[in-house]
């Protein structure tokens, strides 16, 4: 199989991630901040190594991270704490299903009112408009995608977060996107991401920030291996954000992933994502009958959609699966900005490659579209 | 009042049926798979003749086009889009009240027949094929065998039609045909048509014979197969092997493969009126004989390197080579399973 579906999650896993994931179930089984043997205080010590090493890349101490099962999770606990009945939230028509649906459900819950910032013309968000619209509305929060996962657009999230921070609003900016592909350190108040993508971790695992100082009530309770003999969940970071067993070894599998990033060179392994998306973007452009969809006129991840005039994106998913080529057609859960890309009815075909993608899988793939 | 004086009084001075044999068949559990032509005509005779306990499976739902030779549906049927066993159950009930009829609306896998007879105790007294493919039957066939039920194989396709009685310890249906056809190769009644005397035919054979199994004439069932051409007034058995082929699977080696088979998936498309149905790996579709067979039955039929596309059924189809096929304007799997098995038919 030729994988090209990066934007959901990255595959292969790199072999230290799984050598780390691995040596938890044959090592140590023991879950962090349960227990005090030497084996429970080495899990320990790579599970703050993973808060820290993704602390540094988001600009925040390890503590303030906390983990999650995904950014869904994240996205939804974040939402739920800042949210108040009555409250404006101003957010954009490229967010995924993790932002849009509980949003809905606070509608419903809470009388929030959101706002969508629709695209601009060139299918990208201009920081000006951002700025008019949080001026004029100075909402409680801007949530936002640091990346469109449909048109690979990379937004000017430090303009956004400053422009935030001027109107007195939170900011709570989702990196899935972009974590592990690009600086997320851009001053967001909240950050909430995904492990499983570009940081090249195991799924099930996902995290939520808070800039120190940021206090918000926990959304969940449960146990957390510390203050166990306090009735009420604690307050402090992490554990104010996280209750229960967590998921230790893909923990683990991130703290190795974290460490691969840095001896691979992050920039370089996303200038080989991008350059293959670029490869590919010019050899679908010459096809008859392929347009290309909101491709980024600026700033971009490695990701690419488009549709044919006389193929439905799902009769192109089945050329893929025939041709044993994984990518993904319809919504890619962004319910939002079709109606913007003129591909509500049928959304369109995603292709993202990850850096291990070869010149000889974007030329099959090619071919697939060119029949 | 016995029987014999009351609604059933015709049947039990049958001297073969009598007041035992329509006590039995008071305590009778049928299972009917595919409430069609054939599985309408079935269930109709039997519910008539005092079958304790029906039980349709269907799919699908009912069509104009059924109606033509379908028993027991009526025209609001077609313009509800009721589902099959639904109308059927209804009819049913207003036949005979004394008949415990259960629709299933539902693929028939060999999940369903395991979840719907779970215990020894629970299973029926016979099996009546009433559907329109041979993966169908095959798991039928294989299913029986397993839980040592009889079934009574039927089909009917333009003016022939055959049937035969499968009993549990063989010769079975692999015993004659070791594989199923393929069915790209197999005439069907979107393609080739189907006059309902044809299904009379096979249907009497079928009814005939589930009354000696179900009155314990066990002794008295007709061998071999019955086939028929109602066009050219032939009618006629042929004797078959009495004993079990010795490399059936499943009459020599209790195996079943059909049990173990995985199931084709439907799956609706995300935000579209559209399922994609995926059967189980296979050797690769010639979409060329496809075509062909389609061809005159289908409207907007288009063949490229990559795909076959048609509208049927108010439905468009892309059928992929490895069998795949998407079937765009329908959102219920099960209604697209169906019309995949109608026009596509890989199983």
């Amino acid at each position: 199989m030729r994988y090209l579906d990066h934007a959901a999650t990255s595959h292969p896993k790199p072999a230290p991630v799984l050598a780390a994931i691995n040596e938890w179930f044959e090592a140590f089984g023991i879950s962090a901040d349960r227990g005090d043997s030497h084996q429970a205080v080495e899990v320990n010590q790579r599970v703050t190594a993973a808060r820290r090493g993704l602390g540094e890349l988001i600009g925040v101490p390890g503590e303030r991270v906390a983990f999650h099962s995904g950014a869904t999770e994240s996205l939804n606990l974040a939402l739920r704490a800042v949210l108040r009945p009555g409250d404006t939230v101003l957010t954009t028509a490229f967010e995924h299903s993790s932002v849009v649906r509980p949003l809905r459900a606070l509608t419903e819950e809470r009388g929030i009112v959101t706002e969508i910032l629709p695209p601009d013309p060139d299918f990208g968000l201009a920081p000006a408009r951002v700025v008019t619209a949080l001026e004029r509305l100075r909402p409680r929060l801007f949530v936002f995608t640091h990346a469109s996962n449909v048109t690979g657009a990379l937004f000017d999230a430090r303009a956004f977060c400053e422009a935030a921070r001027a109107n007195e609003t939170l900011s709570l900016l989702d990196v899935s996107q972009t974590a592990g592909l690009f600086d997320i350190d851009v001053g967001a108040d909240l950050v909430a991401g995904s492990a499983h993508k570009g940081l090249h971790a195991p799924p099930g695992l996902g995290f939520l920030t808070a800039r120190p100082g940021l206090e918000l009530a926990p959304q969940k309770q449960g146990g957390t291996g510390s203050a166990v003999a306090l009735a009420d969940h604690p307050t402090t970071w992490p554990s104010a954000f996280e209750a229960g067993t967590p998921n230790t070894p893909a923990i683990l599998g991130l703290a190795a992933a974290l460490a691969w990033l840095v001896a691979e060179d992050r920039d370089q392994l996303a200038a080989r994502a991008l350059a293959r998306t670029q490869d590919l973007e010019d050899r679908l452009a010459a096809i008859p009958g392929v347009r290309l969809v909101g491709t980024p006129t600026g700033p971009r991840t490695p990701v690419t959609s488009f549709v044919h005039d006389d193929l439905d994106p799902a009769e192109l998913g089945a050329m893929f699966a025939a041709a044993d080529i994984h990518v993904r057609t319809g919504f890619h859960c962004a319910p939002w900005i079709h109606g913007h890309l003129g591909t509500a009815a049928a959304g369109t075909v995603r292709i993202s490659p990850g850096p291990a993608v070869s010149a000889d899988d974007i030329a099959a793939a090619a071919a697939v579209v060119a029949g | 009042m016995p029987a014999a004086q009351g609604r059933f009084s015709r049947q039990v001075r049958v001297p073969q049926i009598g007041e035992s044999g329509q006590a039995k068949l008071a305590h009778a559990k049928v299972l009917i798979v595919g409430v069609g032509a054939l599985g309408t005509h079935t269930a109709e005779a039997l519910g008539r003749a005092g079958v304790g306990q029906l039980l349709l499976v269907d799919r699908d739902i009912v069509e104009l086009s059924n109606l033509q030779r379908q028993h027991l549906f009526e025209e609001g049927d077609a313009t509800n889009g009721t589902p099959k066993a639904v109308a059927a159950a209804a009819r049913l009930a207003r036949l005979n009240s004394g008949c415990e009829v259960q629709p299933h609306v539902a693929d028939c896998s060999a999940a369903f027949l395991d979840e719907t007879f779970p215990s020894d105790a629970a299973k029926p007294d016979l099996v009546l094929d009433g559907t329109d493919n041979f993966p169908t039957r095959y798991l039928l066939n294989d299913w029986c065998a397993r839980h040592d039920v009889p079934w009574i194989y039927a089909g009917a396709v333009g003016t022939e039609g055959a049937a035969m009685v499968i009993p549990p310890r063989g010769p079975c249906l692999r015993c004659i045909w070791p594989d199923p056809p393929a069915n790209a190769d197999v005439a069907n009644c979107e393609t080739a048509g189907i006059l309902s005397p044809a299904i009379a035919a096979v249907t009497a054979f079928q009814v005939a014979e589930a009354l000696k199994l179900l009155t314990g004439n066990t002794e008295a069932t007709a061998a071999g197969i019955f086939t028929c051409d109602v066009w050219r007034g032939s009618y006629q058995r042929q004797e078959l092997a009495t004993t079990p082929a010795p490399d059936c699977p499943v009459c020599s080696r209790q195996d079943f493969p059909a049990l173990s088979a995985p199931p084709t998936a439907a799956v609706t498309l995300c935000g579209r009126d559209a399922v994609q149905v995926d059967p189980p790996r296979r050797e690769p579709v010639d979409l060329a004989t496809l075509a062909t067979r389609l061809q005159g039955a289908v409207e907007e039929l288009r063949r490229t390197p990559h795909l076959l596309r048609f509208v049927a059924d108010g439905c468009r189809f892309s059928v992929f080579p490895g069998g795949r096929a998407l079937v765009f304007g329908v959102r219920d799997p099960l209604r697209a399973r169906a019309l995949y098995d109608r026009w596509v038919g890989l199983g």
